[in-house]
C-alpha cells in the first residue's frame, strides 16, 4: 500500500482484528491479548472483572464519579504497546469495556426497574416493525479545536478552574469530578505510552510526541494526528461513546500543516503520517465507517478548501481505502477542481465520499435556531447527519411511514399481525373520497408519532445516569459553564430526532390508492385491502400494473411528489420543536434516514398498494421506491428537491446510482458534477454516488473471489460488496437493473 | 404539427456537451449494417417485444385491434402481418415487455418535458439534442422546435447522419448551436457498402455547414472490418473544415443485438468488436487532422 511500509502494513492490520481469522464486520470491539506483553498491563478478562469488583465499592458514590473511576482504572490497567513498525500507539482495551460492564448494569436497571413498562412497549414496537429504536444514543462529536488548542492537559485546567471558586451542587460536583479523573487518567495513559515507546527502539519520534501532548496542547501536524487518534479510541472504544468526526480536518489541521512545512518538514513526511493515521481507521474496521469531514466555507464566503484538503484527498486515493469516510461540506465557493477530484475517485470506486451541501445545513439549523456563525461552523458526523459544535442530538428512532397506511387499511389493526395498534379507523368501505383516506392516514401517523415520543422521553429521561460522558463534555464550553453533562442539558442544543423512512413506498401507495381506487374507480378500497391480504396471489396482472405505472415519486410526477412533500411537511411540522426529555431541555426533529431499516422494518410490512409484496424490501432515504426511477438521475434529483430538506435537521440524503457508461470520460465527469451542482443549487441536502451496472453486481454475486474490493455504499456507510446479506445485494442488482 | 419520434433520453450525456435531453425521431434515410438503434430505422411505428419481460397475462392480445396476438397456456404468440403499429398493445403491457417506437407529438407536448431539466443543463453546459434516426428527416417540425428551445434560452445540438436536402439544413441552421455530424467513411464504396448509400451528398452538406460558420462536432463510428481503413481518409478530408470544432470516435458496440430480436429485424450486426489499442489508434489518427 501507498505510503506504508511492507513491513509495516501486517502490524498494523492486524493491530485491532486478526485477519488471518474470517472477518465479521458487525463483530465491533476485539482485544488482542496475546499480541501485548503481560508486563504492560493485565489481561482483558481480568479487567472486566475487575472493572465490577472495584465498582461495589464506589456504590455510595455518583455515576459519573464512580464511571470515571471505572475508566481510569481500564487505563491504569490495559496492556499497551509501542511498536517501531507503526506511528501510532496500541491499547488493548478497545472493546467497550466500560459498556459490557457498568452502563449495561445501569442501563438494565432503568429498563427493568424504573421504567419497565417503556421498554416493554419500545421492544413491541420494535418486534412488529412499527418504530425502532435504539437506545444507544452515541453521536457525538467534541469541540475539536478546544482540544487542539487547550490539550488534554489544558481541558482539564479549564474543567478545574470553573470547579473552583464557586458553590456547587451535589451533581455539580460529581459532574467536575467525573471530568477530573478522566482527564488525569488519560495524561496517566499518554504518560505510560511515552514511557513505552521511548523504550522501543525505533519509536522515539513517538515517544517524544506522547511526552509533549501530555502536557501541552500539540504543536506538529503529527501530535494533532495523535491527539486525535487517542480522543477516537479513548471515547469511542473505552469511555463508550462514539466519536462521529474525527473534525472539519482540513480547516483544523491546516495551522499545524503549516507550522511543520515552515520548519521544514518534508511535505512526504506529512503525506505518510497521515496515511498511517487512515489505517488506524481501516484496521479498527467498525462497519459503520469512520466519519470526517472537509470542506465548508469561512465567514466571508470563501471556501475552506486549501492545500491540504487536496493532499487528503489524493494520500486517501493512492491508499485505496474506504474507511474513513469523507464528508465534503459543498458550498458555492467550493472550487470546481477540489469537487472533480472527489467525483472522479467516486467514479473509479471509491465512493465513501459524500457531499453534504453546505448551504442547505445552514438553513435547517438557522431554521432550528442556531446563529449564522454556530450554523457555518457546524460539524458533519456520522453518515451525513450535521449538528451545531458543542450540542448533542440522540436519532436512533426509525418509524416506518408504511405501518400507519397499513393500520388506516384494517381499521386500526397491523397488516401482517392483525393485532390493534391502539387507535381505531373506519371500516375501508366507509372512506368518501381519497381526502377522507388520507387524513385517516394522518391520526394513524400521529398516533405513533406520539407513542414514539412518549416512550423516547421516557428513557432520554436517564441518559445521563446510564453514561455519564465526561470526556465530551470537558470539551463543550456550555457544559464546562452550566456543570451539567451533555446528555442531560449541558449541550447548547440537546435534539432528539425521529427518522421517518420509506417515503417513496408511501407516496407511490397513496397515489396508486388515489388513482385506482378513486379516481378511475377500477376497484374499491374493500377489494383493494383483501388483495392486499392475500400479498397479490390471484392478483398478479394488478400487481404487475401497479409496479408499471409511471405515476411514481423520483420521476418528477405531480401526484406523488406532491403526496410526499405534504407528508414531509405535516411530519415535520407535527415533530419539529416538540420538547424531548425533561432533563435533557431540549427538542425534537424530524430526519429522513433509514439505515438498514429498508430490510429488518421491511420484512415485517404487509404488501403495499404500489405492487410491493409483503416483506420485500423497502425504499432508501430520498430515493425511489426499488426499481422505480424509471427517468433517471434528473428526474430523481428533481422529485427530491422538491421536498423541504431544511424541515430534516439531520439528514434527508439521496443515494445516486449511475451506471459506468454514464460517467465514462470529461463528458462523464461534467455531468456527475452537473447533477451535483444542481442538487446542492435546488436545495438538497446530501448526495450519495454509487456506480454501478447489473451485469457486473451479478458476476460479483456469482463469483465473489473476482470482486473482492468491490465497495457499495449503503446508506450512509460503505461496505464491501462481500460483507453485505445475499437480500441487499439482490437489492442492489434490482437497482441497477433500473438505471438507464 | 407532429412529429414520430422513439425515445426521449435524459440525463443524456455523450450527445453534446453537458447534461442533456436527446429526443429521438424516427425514421433514417441511410441502413447502417452496425446501426445501434435499429428502431429508429423505418419511419412506420414498431412494436418491439421482449420475450424475456412477458409473464404471459394476455393484456396485449385483449387490447389489440386486429388480433395480431394470441396467448395460449401463458405462450405469447405475435402475427407480424397483421400489426398496424398502433400501439395499443404495448399501452396495457403490465411489464413493459412491449415496447412501442413511433408515437407522435407535438411541439406543444415535448416542449414542457425538454424543459423539465433547464436546471441541469444550466449548471453543466448543457442542453437538448435532436436525434434519431434521422431527425432532420422531419426538418420542419425540428425546426419549430429548435426555435422554441433557443427562445427558452436552451443549448440546442442537432445529431444529424447528413444524408438529407440542404434545405432541411437550412431550416435548423438558425436555431441549431451544434451540429453533431457523422461521417462514416469518405470512401464512395466503403460508405456504399456500410449504409447503403452515396457519402456525396453528406459530405458536401459538412462543407456547407462549415461554410456558413455552424459549429460542428463530427462523429465516426469505429467499426473493424467496415470502415477501420477511413480513419486517416477522414481526417485528411476534415482538416480544411475550419468550423470543425471536436473529432471524436464512436466505438462500435453490440449491445442492440437483442433489439433487433425484439423488433423481428434481421441482425447484420458486425460480430468483431475493436480493440482499445485500434481505439487508441483511430483518436489518434483524427487529432492529426
Amino acid at each position: 500500500m501507498e505510503y506504508i511500509k511492507n513491513t509495516d502494513y501486517p502490524y498494523i492490520i492486524n493491530k485491532y482484528h486478526d485477519t488471518a481469522k474470517p472477518f465479521d464486520s458487525f463483530k465491533r470491539f476485539i482485544r488482542r491479548d496475546e499480541i501485548f506483553s503481560a508486563q504492560t498491563g493485565m489481561a482483558g478478562e481480568d479487567i472486566l472483572a475487575g472493572i465490577l469488583r472495584e465498582d461495589e465499592a464506589n456504590r455510595q458514590l455518583p455515576h459519573p464519579v464512580r464511571k470515571a473511576m471505572a475508566f481510569a482504572y481500564v487505563l491504569r490497567n490495559t496492556r499497551i504497546s509501542c511498536d517501531s513498525r507503526d506511528r501510532f500507539p496500541a491499547i488493548n482495551m478497545i472493546d467497550r469495556p466500560l459498556n459490557a460492564t457498568i452502563i449495561a448494569k445501569w442501563k438494565k436497571e432503568v429498563f427493568d426497574e424504573i421504567i419497565p413498562e417503556v421498554e416493554e412497549k419500545r421492544r413491541h414496537l420494535e418486534q412488529a416493525g412499527i418504530v425502532t429504536i435504539w437506545p444507544d444514543y452515541d453521536h457525538s462529536v467534541p469541540v475539536w479545536s478546544r482540544i487542539f488548542d487547550l490539550g488534554f492537559a489544558g481541558l482539564l485546567a479549564e474543567s478545574e478552574r470553573a470547579r473552583s471558586g464557586r458553590t456547587l451542587t451535589a451533581d455539580e460536583a460529581a459532574f467536575f469530578e467525573g471530568i477530573r479523573i478522566t482527564y488525569e487518567a488519560i495524561l496517566d495513559l499518554i504518560g505510560r505510552l511515552a514511557a513505552l515507546a521511548a523504550e522501543t527502539v525505533g519509536a522515539e519520534r513517538m515517544a517524544a510526541a506522547l511526552r509533549h501532548i501530555q502536557h501541552d496542547p500539540p504543536a506538529t501536524f503529527y501530535e494533532a494526528l495523535l491527539v486525535d487518534y487517542l480522543y477516537f479510541i479513548l471515547s469511542e472504544h473505552i469511555e463508550g461513546l462514539q466519536v462521529r468526526s474525527l473534525s472539519n480536518f482540513d480547516r483544523l489541521f491546516f495551522s499545524f500543516y503549516q507550522h511543520d512545512l515552515q520548519s521544514g518538514v518534508p511535505e512526504e513526511e506529512i503525506r505518510t503520517d497521515l496515511a498511517y493515521f487512515f489505517l488506524q481507521f481501516t484496521a479498527i474496521g467498525n462497519y459503520w465507517n469512520q466519519p470526517v469531514c472537509l470542506g465548508g466555507c469561512k465567514a466571508n464566503g470563501d471556501t475552506e478548501i486549501n492545500a491540504l484538503s487536496y493532499l487528503f484527498l489524493d494520500v486517501y486515493d493512492r491508499m485505496g481505502i474506504y474507511n474513513p469516510k469523507v464528508q465534503i461540506k459543498l458550498a458555492d465557493s467550493t472550487p470546481k477542481e477540489f469537487t472533480m477530484k472527489a467525483l472522479d475517485m467516486i467514479r473509479r470506486g471509491n465512493n465513501s465520499i459524500v457531499f453534504v451541501c453546505d448551504s442547505t445545513i445552514r438553513r435547517a439549523l438557522v431554521r432550528e435556531g442556531a446563529t449564522e456563525e454556530e450554523a457555518r461552523l457546524c460539524d458533519v458526523k456520522g453518515c451525513y447527519e450535521y449538528n451545531v459544535q458543542g450540542s448533542f442530538g440522540c436519532g436512533m428512532n426509525y418509524l416506518n411511514l408504511l405501518k400507519p397506511l397499513e393500520y388506516a387499511l384494517h381499521e386500526g389493526c397491523d397488516g401482517v399481525t392483525g393485532q390493534f395498534a391502539g387507535l381505531k379507523s373506519p371500516v375501508p368501505a366507509n372512506y368518501a373520497s381519497f381526502a377522507d383516506f388520507y387524513a385517516e392516514y394522518k391520526k394513524q401517523l400521529c398516533h405513533i408519532i406520539d407513542e414514539t415520543i412518549e416512550i423516547v422521553n421516557g428513557f432520554e429521561d436517564h441518559l445521563a445516569y446510564i453514561n455519564p460522558q465526561s470526556m465530551l463534555s470537558a470539551t463543550y464550553p456550555s457544559c464546562i459553564e452550566k456543570a451539567k453533562d451533555a446528555l442531560s442539558g449541558g449541550a447548547v442544543y440537546n435534539r432528539s430526532s425521529i427518522m421517518i423512512g420509506f417515503l417513496a413506498d408511501l407516496a407511490d401507495s397513496m397515489a396508486m390508492i388515489k388513482k385506482y381506487v378513486y379516481d378511475r374507480r377500477e376497484l374499491t378500497l374493500t377489494e383493494l385491502v383483501s388483495i392486499l391480504d392475500c400479498n397479490f396471489t390471484g392478483s398478479e396482472q394488478l400487481r404487475r400494473r401497479l409496479l408499471a405505472d409511471r405515476d411514481k415519486y423520483g420521476n418528477n410526477k405531480a401526484t406523488p411528489d406532491e403526496i410526499a412533500v405534504d407528508i414531509v411537511r405535516f411530519t415535520s411540522g407535527y415533530i419539529n420543536g416538540r420538547p424531548n426529555a425533561g432533563t435533557r431541555g431540549g427538542a425534537w426533529a424530524c430526519g429522513y434516514h433509514v439505515a438498514r431499516m429498508s430490510y429488518t422494518q421491511g420484512g415485517k410490512t404487509a404488501a403495499s398498494p404500489n405492487g410491493r409484496l409483503r416483506g420485500e424490501e423497502l425504499s432508501k432515504n430520498c430515493s425511489a421506491s426499488m426499481g422505480q426511477n424509471r427517468e433517471g438521475a434528473t428526474a430523481a434529483i428533481l422529485s427530491v428537491t422538491k421536498i423541504d430538506a431544511t424541515a430534516f435537521t439531520g439528514d434527508a440524503c439521496l443515494d445516486l446510482g449511475l451506471l459506468p457508461s454514464a460517467v465514462k470520460g470529461d463528458d462523464g465527469l461534467e455531468a456527475m458534477y452537473g447533477l451535483l451542482v444542481t442538487f446542492a443549487r435546488r436545495g438538497g441536502h446530501a448526495m450519495h454516488i454509487n456506480v454501478f451496472d447489473a451485469e457486473t453486481l451479478r458476476d460479483a454475486q456469482k463469483y465473489p473471489e473476482k470482486y473482492q474490493d468491490l465497495q457499495i455504499r449503503v446508506c450512509g456507510w460503505n461496505v464491501l460488496w462481500n460483507n453485505i446479506s445475499r437480500a441487499e445485494q439482490d437489492g442492489f442488482i434490482r437497482q441497477a437493473e433500473s438505471l438507464r | 404539427m407532429k412529429a414520430r419520434i422513439f425515445e426521449i433520453k435524459r440525463f443524456a450525456v455523450h450527445d453534446g456537451d453537458g447534461i442533456r435531453t436527446t429526443v429521438f425521431f424516427k425514421g433514417c434515410p441511410l441502413n447502417c449494417v452496425w446501426c445501434h438503434n435499429p428502431e429508429g430505422i423505418a419511419f412506420k411505428p414498431q412494436t418491439a417485444y421482449y420475450a424475456h419481460k412477458c409473464i404471459g397475462c394476455g393484456e396485449c392480445a385483449g387490447a389489440c385491434p386486429t388480433q395480431a396476438y394470441q396467448i395460449a397456456d401463458s405462450i405469447h404468440r405475435f402475427d407480424a402481418a397483421r400489426c398496424i403499429g398502433c400501439g395499443k398493445c404495448a399501452e396495457v403491457c403490465p411489464n413493459d415487455a412491449l415496447i412501442f417506437y413511433g408515437r407522435e407529438v407535438t411541439v406543444e407536448e415535448l416542449l414542457p418535458l425538454l424543459l423539465e431539466d433547464k436546471d441541469f443543463y444550466a449548471n453543466s453546459g448543457g442542453g437538448v439534442t435532436l436525434s434519431g434516426g434521422e431527425c432532420l428527416m422531419q426538418a420542419d417540425f425540428c425546426a419549430e422546435l429548435l426555435k422554441r428551445l433557443k427562445e427558452n434560452g436552451i443549448h440546442t445540438a442537432v445529431d444529424t447522419c447528413g444524408f438529407v436536402p440542404q434545405e432541411s439544413l437550412d431550416r435548423v441552421m438558425p436555431y441549431t448551436h451544434i451540429f453533431l455530424y457523422d461521417i462514416k467513411a469518405i470512401n464512395e464504396a466503403v460508405h456504399l457498402a456500410c449504409t447503403g448509400q452515396s457519402n456525396r451528398r453528406i459530405l458536401e452538406n459538412i462543407r456547407y455547414l462549415n461554410q456558413n460558420d455552424c459549429k460542428i462536432e463530427v462523429r465516426i463510428p469505429y467499426v473493424p472490418g467496415y470502415n477501420d481503413s477511413e480513419m486517416a481518409p477522414a481526417a485528411e478530408f476534415l482538416s480544411g473544415l475550419r468550423n470543425v470544432t471536436k473529432v471524436r470516435i464512436l466505438p462500435y458496440h453490440n449491445y442492440a443485438r437483442s433489439k433487433y430480436e425484439a423488433l423481428h429485424m434481421p441482425d447484420r450486426l458486425p460480430k468483431t468488436l475493436p480493440s482499445d489499442e485500434e481505439i487508441q489508434a483511430a483518436e489518434s489518427a483524427v487529432a492529426r487532422r
